[in-house]
């Protein structure tokens, strides 16, 4: 009593004091903070007697309910003359009616309580998202089972999705990025499901049978990692889910297979001509997967190098010092069953291409050589470790990354480690990765634009330059 | 059935402190939002949500590219490129030294300029000054600490630390975690009352590069710009924000200080803070290091009215792409009654997988594969309700564009059923709701309201006038904005480009 008297009266003081003489603003290097409290929440994880995997987090701050479903299945099956499958399977999953309901009874409903639902593929898994008004809950869930346990893949919505899918094909060379992305997938990973993209006649070959045999296949509540956050009663949504889907099932499944990538193919440039007055620049190398130990040096390492906005070396060279570019950026995709890409992107004007690839390679090949300075390692692993806690700022985002996680099979402490990971790396680490996994030597160079005379000064230079048959 | 708890581990504290918070819908936004004006005329507004430690600061000037004059196009725009570029102690190793070599740039970067204005510009003299220049930046860049901001923010765990700027305001944003209040208003600041326009022509090359980017290889940024610029004749809003391209080539230093020093205070100046604040502890803060900044002028409203259409414009673009087609229609904005009406029109006509237009041109007659409706390009003044359309082959964008008219017609002729009402006005309270969800959403929420309507308020009596909307007030509002004579058209082709 008497000691939380004493503090109550040092606080009266320094608010007295406070108030007679605010102080001067300071200049943003004489201040200091304490360091920020912040422990990784723990998220509740419940599975049903079926296998289906519950991740269940109340929020109360607004009557909305959001609901992310994953099914274990995802683009790396599509069969070599089916490439699409996946993502036509997802389509009409969303589209194609389920239930009592056909597909415009189906849309009427959600779309009158404001209800959004969206199924997508991407490598490994489809993913369903419905967001609703927590009055509307019950009546979502129902949908949602009707989706996942009765689709009705209406053969007139599976046409709509094909033709729209065919007019996807005829316009993806529209976008000079999206172009350049896809010419460098398939230059690094060739006929491997990851380096594809569908065809028309690949996606004129499903039928279907073939979207309710996929989802024969994968669409399981042992396959399905089910997360759900908002305004509800944990008990009372626990009711529902069971009421909904604990009679379901649990069956086989049997794993999509992977196919382990081909031999990496020989560094070349390659250039799709259009007339535009700015060229997109693609440099890339196939990089690594979750499982590599060395992905946190590699995260401050990619930082430095063009991760780290303007705080990053090519943004800085390029855009910063000689405004040759607006973005200027550098990825790895931490693949998670094969290892995903490592991409340098950007554009600038016909007449600077060169200038641009070279100051790249330049950048690259410095990262490797010399060691990077302590203050430059300290602010990547300061930013990366301060900026943590805004993974946590959105309660669903939350809910939906704990089951990624555990979908990829992450090792447990992963959120709870990562920091500690982060502040490990020491500069060696970063330079050891650079030289490992950094290659400019090695890297694919994808040009989109007026390409002529850049193609011809990398052939004198000897650099093997091909032209792109956008009919693959 | 069973459940079987994997994780034992009881939810964490922090989520359960979201059970304490007051609901954030419409009915107590009201309570949850504290304002505070400065003397200098600063607005500030402020929600707190302590859940997590993090808040998002928006600082939201009401000026943007609709406030330019002809010789001025793209400048704020390229301000806000310059604003990233420091003040009188960020970005620089000693600004005293640095400052006349500031001025010899200017210098030989106006001579320059002019100089290539000129038809019979000497190309050796160019060329001397370009390499004059060039030695100037060069040794500019001794003094130069690069992106500093951008660093000060990135060790403090900022994210998102941006800027962007519209043709009715411009907002310069960034989250930190909690505890890093008083950096945000030291930095924040310092960036209003000391700013120095460093590095400009080297950022002139960006903002071009900016362009080539987003408008000039990119199929849907050609067309917009070509719609707004034959929708509007004589307002403002027909301009792009980055400008024209010799709009860009042309920008000078002098022209951007001062459109810095005639709009950028605090009069003219809106904070919203969202997160984990102590709204007393913010205020005080901000008094200390914004208070003594002089007011400022006001922003002069625009004096430019578009005259009344009077017929269909239509353009073609011919482009290495697909076809597109793009239509608007004028329509007055807020708070004017037909704008509530036209939120309705949009959300029936385009929104969603039941709207009119989807059924009809992607389900239905499958002429398209996409139909999108928005309200555009910007709000403070009357603006434009445009349908844009990605034709299926083999059909063309004028089969496309009858079927549109089709169902434009039918909604000036036959009143709207009440589902079809009732489904728009839910749409239109649960979209704000998930709006809310995260900090920034709501900040640029009050934010652009507080600028553009001149009071967030206006969403707070929102929802109720939306709700007396009737069948027939969207019947006449459609008759009289969406017909052709109100209406400019822009199809995108296949086709050689003119160099």
């Amino acid at each position: 009593m008497k000691s939380q008297m004493r503090w109550l009266l040092i606080v009266l003081v320094v608010f007295v004091w406070g108030c007679a003489q605010a102080p001067a603003p300071a200049s943003f290097r004489d201040l200091s903070f304490a360091p920020l409290e912040f422990q990784v929440p723990e998220m509740e994880r419940l599975t049903l007697d079926n296998g289906m995997r519950l991740y269940v987090q109340e929020d109360r701050e607004l009557p909305l309910v959001e609901v992310t479903v994953m099914i274990g299945a995802g683009s790396i099956g599509d069969p070599a003359d089916q490439v699409g499958l996946a993502d036509l399977y997802a389509a009409v999953l969303r589209s194609g009616g389920a239930g009592n309901r056909d597909p415009d009874a189906l849309d009427s409903f959600l779309d009158m309580r404001a209800a959004n639902l969206s199924a997508a593929a991407d490598t490994h898994a489809v993913t369903l998202t419905l967001s609703l008004r927590s009055d509307d809950l019950e009546e979502g869930l129902e949908v949602l089972a009707d989706v996942l346990r009765r689709p009705r893949f209406d053969a007139a919505r599976l046409e709509i999705a094909q033709r729209q899918a065919l007019e996807g094909i005829r316009r993806q060379n529209d976008d000079p990025g999206t172009l350049a992305r896809r010419v460098l997938s398939r230059t690094l990973y060739g006929q491997h499901p990851l380096g594809r993209s569908a065809t028309a006649d690949s996606i004129m070959s499903i039928v279907r049978h073939d979207l309710v045999a996929f989802h024969e296949s994968y669409a399981h509540p042992n396959n399905l990692w089910v997360g759900i956050s908002g305004d509800f009663s944990r008990d009372g949504l626990l009711e529902s889910l069971a009421r909904h889907f604990g009679d379901w099932p649990a069956a086989a499944v049997r794993p999509q297979e992977i196919p382990p990538l081909a031999a990496e193919t020989p560094a070349s440039a390659w250039v799709v001509p259009r007339g535009l007055p700015q060229t997109t620049i693609l440099l890339g190398e196939i990089g690594i997967d979750k499982d590599n130990p060395d992905q946190y040096a590699l995260r401050v390492m990619n930082f430095l190098l063009g991760g780290g906005g303007f705080n990053s070396r090519l943004m800085r060279e390029i855009r910063s010092n000689r405004g040759l570019a607006y973005s200027v950026y550098s990825f790895y995709q931490v693949g998670r069953h094969l290892p995903g890409l490592f991409i340098a992107g950007s554009e600038t004007r016909t007449n600077a291409v060169l200038e641009v690839v070279d100051l790249k390679r330049e950048i690259m090949t410095q990262m490797r050589d010399t060691p990077v300075a302590e203050a430059d390692l300290s602010l990547a692993r300061e930013s990366l470790i301060n900026s943590f806690v805004f993974g946590f700022t959105d309660p669903h985002a939350v809910v939906a990354m704990t089951m990624r996680l555990d979908f990829y099979d992450y090792p447990e402490d992963y959120l709870r480690a990562y920091r500690d990971h982060i502040a490990a790396v020491s500069a060696a680490d970063v330079q050891r990765v650079a030289r490992r996994y950094l290659n400019p030597d090695r890297q694919m160079l994808v040009l989109v634009g007026d390409v002529q005379d850049t193609a011809s000064e990398l052939a004198a230079r000897g650099m093997r330059v091909e032209e792109f048959s956008l009919e693959d | 059935m069973r459940f079987f708890i994997v994780s034992p581990r009881p939810l964490a504290v922090f989520f359960c402190l979201l059970l304490w918070v007051a609901p954030l819908w419409a009915a107590t936004l009201e309570d949850r939002v504290i304002t505070h004006e400065f003397d200098n005329g600063l607005k500030l507004l402020m929600v707190p949500r302590p859940e997590i430690p993090t808040f998002t600061a928006y600082i939201t000037l009401g000026v943007g590219s609709v406030h330019e004059t002809s010789e001025y196009r793209g400048m704020a725009h390229m301000l806000e490129h310059m604003l990233f570029k420091g003040t009188q102690t960020i970005g620089t190793t000693d600004y005293a030294k640095e400052k006349p070599l500031l001025e010899q740039i200017e210098a030989v970067g106006s001579r320059l300029d002019a100089l290539r204005q000129r038809r019979d510009a000497d190309s050796e003299k160019i060329a001397a000054l370009e390499k004059e220049l060039a030695a100037l930046q060069h040794q500019h860049q001794q003094f130069v600490v690069k992106d500093e901001f951008a660093r000060i923010y990135a060790e403090h765990g900022g994210t998102g630390y941006n800027a962007f700027t519209s043709r009715d305001l411009t907002t310069y944003l960034v989250s930190l975690p909690a505890n890093k209040l008083e950096l945000w208003a030291a930095v924040e600041s310092d960036r209003m009352k000391n700013p120095v326009l460093r590095e400009f022509y080297t950022e002139r090359e960006v903002v071009m590069e900016e362009r080539f980017r987003t408008v000039e290889t990119n199929p849907r940024g050609l067309l917009f710009e070509n719609l707004f610029a034959n929708a509007f004749t004589v307002h403002p809003y027909r301009n792009p924000i980055l400008g024209w391209r010799s709009d860009i080539e042309n920008l000078t230093l002098a022209q951007t200080r001062d459109f810095l020093q005639r709009y950028y205070g605090p009069v003219n100046t809106v904070i919203a803070l969202v997160g984990d604040i102590d709204p007393p502890a913010a205020v005080a803060m901000i008094e200390r290091y914004f208070g003594d900044i002089p007011p400022g002028s006001p922003v002069p409203p625009v004096f430019h009215v578009e005259p009344p259409q009077q017929g269909e414009r239509r353009v073609q673009v011919l482009f290495d792409a697909e076809p597109q087609l793009a239509m608007a229609f004028h329509k007055p904005t807020l708070p004017e009654f037909d704008d509530y009406v036209f939120d309705l029109v949009n959300l029936i006509l385009g929104q969603g997988r039941t709207s009119r237009l989807h059924r009809s041109l992607v389900l239905e007659q499958q002429l398209a594969t996409a139909v999108q409706t928005f309200i555009t390009p910007g709000s403070r003044y009357p603006n434009l309700f445009v349908i844009a359309a990605t034709p299926r082959h083999p059909h063309t964008t004028a089969e496309v564009e009858a079927a549109i008219y089709a169902e434009l017609e039918r909604l000036a002729r036959e009143p709207v059923s009440a589902a079809e009402l009732e489904r728009a006005v839910n749409r239109l309270r649960t979209d704000r709701l998930r709006f809310l969800r995260s900090n920034e959403g709501l900040a640029r929420m009050l934010t652009f309201y507080q600028s553009v309507a001149g009071d967030w308020r206006y969403v707070l009596t929102y929802d109720d006038i939306v709700a007396e909307i009737d069948a027939q007030d969207v019947m006449e509002t459609a008759a009289r904005w969406l017909h052709s004579g109100n209406r400019t058209v822009v199809t995108l082709e296949r086709g050689e480009q003119q160099p």
